[in-house]
């Protein structure tokens, strides 16, 4: 057991190192770091200047230097700026502190609060990336990538939540009444719309959704087509739609999955035993085919779990609800390089995690299952 | 000292000369009003001066009523410095608590702020500013001549990257040093500021009315302005997250000057929502209550939001989308070809198309006919054919030309139609849209592309702004030593008959040098529901905060 859970860290790490710099690569490419160079210093600059901003901001040297500082196994670069005055990555302010001083705080706490100002080059840590705690800048939201991130999977957090909570017990429920009789009329029709919802992507429900429920053009109106307001105080009117285009997508998928493997239990010889003993269907269904039944939902619950998060960037961006997707797609569209990386690490973990909990989980729903023997 | 109050004295002689224009039919009422009030004769004064009643403050005489939250949608941009700012988005959030010297109003005057008036000598080359007395900066400090000095000390520094306000206020600054010269500004005493420019100009209340120039404390020194909020404005940021939202909070600790002099504030809390550059996404937030008001209806949602029962508010602007050329991009540094590009668009038809008729036609040299000093001219040829042979004699019959814009529904709208009549003058042309986020990292470096201008009091201002050679927003990269020469001496005199004359030579060159298509003019939208009030849109989108009210919920 434990060596398997080593094992799958280590293929953790590996993939976030090789993600992470296929990122770090794309987002360096040359005319990308001339946008940032150019949005930064202004439109206008010239080819000598874009190359003198880039030189003065660290994005000069060698890519794999770059990708060591932002790892932070390298020592973080130092310069100066046009004044003279010594600037580098690790002299950038930590978290903004200052930043909260209110009026009443004066003109003393002037210049030097200001955001840009961080700690003294000499006190100032050599290393500062990510084993350092220190996740960059994010250009566009003007944040530390830390708090940006953490506010995105906050969002997404109760997004998600929800999502589940009306998905897995749905698709259970779909998949076990349509396979504990194969081939009759109730399986048909369940199958029919598990089939469905599973081929419809969420770009598609999503819109039909909000056309459907949520404007005037039906004048249903039941439900808003907006979830911004979800953020803070979700209710019932703002984040329904949201929460069910990504729960009908996903739960087509495990209701089929789970009307397999019920359907494949049901002809089990212990099941035609159990029934000829005299115990009621219903009974058996319940307490002897249900338990072996959800083995493999379980396992396509936790594997959905990634898939889900790419309904997440559609939805999150249809419905204007800034969690994680909403983020990385803001981060794409303006080559944030910090704020990419970090969303790209919080992947790979998310999807791999995911990965060794259903391996755990499958170990301990079935005990013919051994983790860890070869 | 007492603070000399030039408004009750005799108006400036050159307001009483326009008034016998807007008597002869050579000036409309609204360009007088904001000469005669630029001059510094009081807006009431001005509509006498024109044998007119002052309107009431508000069209409506209901009483407004304190408290309340108002949410709006608006882009929520990352605040800098403001000399620096170039989005109105941005001058809107800190409005809270940055006031002006002067502001415009809708209709077209100039109110009194931070100053209490303002008189300009015969020629326009010397200004006398009475600041205005007993308001006082959130954190205690008193309000003085020093502040206004520091302020245009800041803005007439021109060795400041992206500082747009210096070449506003080009007769303050020393061309050697780029900075201001001490001895133009004078301070007379704690209350009164001399200005002596070096040149005549006519604009300089105007601009310092302009969104950028918000007045900030001496403490500020670049950076975040919400970091550490000094300003004499009534609210206090209390959110703010750049493409999230921004909220504004009544701060209880200060007396705002304002509440004696012009009323208000009244709402206790101004939320301002990013639901970024697509127009559905709010209305779908309008549809589900998250909004009050929009920050500019667009296009056809102008009949979506009549039919859901919001109150429409229109202003009439020099607002306008410019389908530029960058000069430095080939193909577009030959004249030829811009002029075949230009020959072959009806800007009729654009303005049919791309904005449902919701304009007036324009005629590709960027002077509104509301412009004081506009010059009629013979309307633009249209002729395709004349368009596909001219590019051909320059050379570029098989070229395929790339229109781009913004995914914003009108803006590609127009350019989709601009576009489509190249196309059937028989030239080859591509178009590309792209997202906000994207399209506003180069919009100053696209070959060809189309950007939305907000309108100026002056006709001379928009051009100083953006065809002046080598200014900071001169998308166009336009550079003619004889429109800068022209355009200098529009811009030093006051008398709109007299400038009309050297505005006919620069219209020409913009139209003969083939710098823009500039189809139409453009009027402005906002939606609110019935509950809100004094949020009608504004010419320039300012935000009046202060004027802004809701009814109580029933």
């Amino acid at each position: 057991m434990l060596r398997l859970l080593l094992r799958r860290l280590g293929v953790l790490l590996g993939a976030a190192v090789a993600l992470t710099f296929v990122v770090f690569w794309l987002t360096n490419l040359p005319p990308n770091l001339e946008r940032i160079a150019r949005s930064e210093a202004g439109t206008r600059i010239s080819e000598a200047e874009v190359a003198g901003w880039l030189e003065r901001n660290g994005y000069g040297r060698p890519l794999l230097v770059r990708y060591g500082e932002w790892l932070g196994v390298l020592p973080g670069w130092v310069g100066m700026d046009g004044d003279g005055n010594p600037r580098g990555r690790c002299l950038r302010a930590g978290d903004g502190a200052g930043r909260d001083a209110g009026p009443e705080s004066g003109p003393e706490s002037g210049p030097e609060s200001g955001p840009e100002s961080g700690p003294e080059p000499a006190e100032a840590p050599a290393r500062c990336g990510l084993l350092q705690g220190d996740w960059g800048w994010s250009r566009v939201f003007q944040a530390e990538v830390r708090d940006v991130v953490a506010r995105g999977l906050g969002h997404t957090a109760k997004l998600m939540a929800w999502v589940l909570v009306v998905m897995v017990p749905s698709a259970l429920l779909l998949g076990v009444l349509a396979g504990m009789r194969e081939g009759s009329g109730l399986d048909r029709a369940l199958s029919g719309v598990a089939v469905l919802t599973a081929a419809t992507p969420e770009y598609v429900s999503g819109v039909v959704l909000v056309a459907v429920f949520a404007s005037s053009a039906t004048g249903l109106r039941w439900f808003n087509g907006s979830a911004t307001s979800a953020m803070e105080d979700a209710t019932l009117a703002n984040f329904t739609l949201p929460v069910l285009t990504i729960a009908l997508y996903g739960m087509g998928y495990v209701a089929r999955m789970t009307r397999a493997a019920m359907a494949e239990v049901m002809t089990a010889p212990y099941i035609r035993a159990a029934r000829l003993k005299g115990l009621s269907f219903r009974q058996v269904v319940l307490r002897h085919a249900l338990r072996n039944a959800l083995i493999a939902p379980f396992t396509v619950v936790m594997l959905q779990i990634p898939w889900l998060l790419n309904g997440v960037v559609i939805v999150e961006t249809l419905f204007n609800y800034k969690g994680f997707g909403w983020t990385l797609v803001e981060a794409a569209g303006n080559n944030d390089i910090d704020l990419l990386l970090g969303v790209s690490v919080v992947s790979v973990v998310v999807v791999l995690l995911t990965q060794m909990a259903s391996d755990l989980g499958y170990a301990l729903l079935n005990p013919r299952i051994r983790l860890g023997r070869g | 000292m007492t603070p000399r109050r030039p408004s009750a004295r005799a108006p400036h002689p050159a307001a009483l000369m326009h008034a016998g224009e807007v008597r002869a039919g050579r000036l409309s009422r609204r360009e007088f009003l904001t000469r005669a009030t630029a001059l510094g004769v009081a807006s009431g004064a001005a509509y006498g001066l024109l044998g007119l009643e002052a309107p009431a403050g508000a069209q409506d005489a209901a009483t407004p009523v304190p408290g309340g939250t108002l949410r709006m949608n608006m882009e929520t941009r990352a605040l800098k410095d403001p000399r620096t700012w170039d989005w109105s988005e941005i001058a809107n959030f800190a409005r809270g608590w940055l006031d002006y010297l002067a502001e415009y109003q809708a209709d077209g005057t100039l109110r009194p702020m931070l100053l209490e008036s303002w008189e300009a000598n015969a020629d326009a080359t010397e200004w006398v500013l009475s600041v205005r007395q007993g308001v006082t900066w959130n954190n205690g400090d008193p309000f003085t001549a020093e502040d206004v000095a520091h302020n245009l000390r800041r803005w007439c520094d021109g060795t400041v990257e992206g500082n747009s306000m210096a070449a506003r206020f080009a007769g303050l600054v020393d061309p050697a040093t780029n900075r201001m010269r001490e001895e133009a500004v004078e301070i007379l005493d704690a209350a009164t500021v001399r200005l002596r420019l070096s040149a005549p100009d006519i604009a300089v209340v105007a601009n310092m009315a302009d969104y950028p120039a918000a007045v900030v404390h001496r403490s500020y020194d670049g950076g975040d302005p919400a970091a550490s909020p000094i300003g004499t404005g009534p609210y206090l940021p209390e959110v703010n997250e750049v493409g999230v939202r921004q909220v504004l909070v009544r701060n209880p600790d200060h007396a705002w000057w304002g509440t004696a002099v012009h009323g208000g504030p009244w709402l206790d809390r101004i939320e301002y929502i990013d639901y970024g550059t697509d127009p559905a996404a709010v209305l779908a937030a309008a549809e589900s209550g998250e909004i009050d008001a929009t920050y500019q209806t667009n296009g056809d949602f102008i009949d979506i939001y009549d039919s859901l029962g919001w109150a429409k508010s229109e202003a009439i602007t020099a607002s306008t989308l410019a389908v530029r050329f960058n000069q430095r991009q080939p193909p577009y540094d030959s004249r030829e070809v811009r002029r075949a590009l230009q020959m072959a668009v009806d800007n009729a038809v654009v303005l049919e198309l791309g904005y449902s008729d919701r304009g007036l036609v324009a005629e590709n040299h960027h002077v509104c006919p509301i412009h004081p000093e506009y010059a009629e001219l013979p309307p633009p040829v249209v002729d395709p054919a004349a368009a596909r042979a001219a590019l051909e004699a320059a050379g570029h019959g098989a070229t395929e030309f790339e229109l781009v814009s913004l995914d914003d529904s009108f803006q590609a709208a127009t350019c989709d139609a601009v576009a489509a009549q190249i196309r059937d003058a028989g030239i080859a042309i591509r178009r590309t849209v792209l997202p906000g986020s994207t399209f506003w990292n180069d919009w100053l470096n696209y070959p060809f592309s189309a950007t939305q201008w907000a309108m100026r009091p002056l006709g001379v201002q928009t051009l100083n702004l953006a065809y002046k050679s080598g200014v900071a927003w001169n998308e166009t990269a336009f550079a003619n030593a004889e429109f800068d020469a022209a355009l200098a001496e529009a811009s030093s005199i006051t008398d709109a008959e007299a400038r009309r004359a050297v505005m006919a030579r620069l219209q020409r060159i913009l139209q003969d040098e083939g710098v823009v298509i500039q189809p139409y003019w453009l009027a402005l939208y906002r939606h609110a529901t019935p509950r809100v009030r004094g949020a009608e849109q504004h010419p320039i989108y300012e935000h009046h905060h202060y004027k802004w009210w809701m009814e109580p919920a029933n």
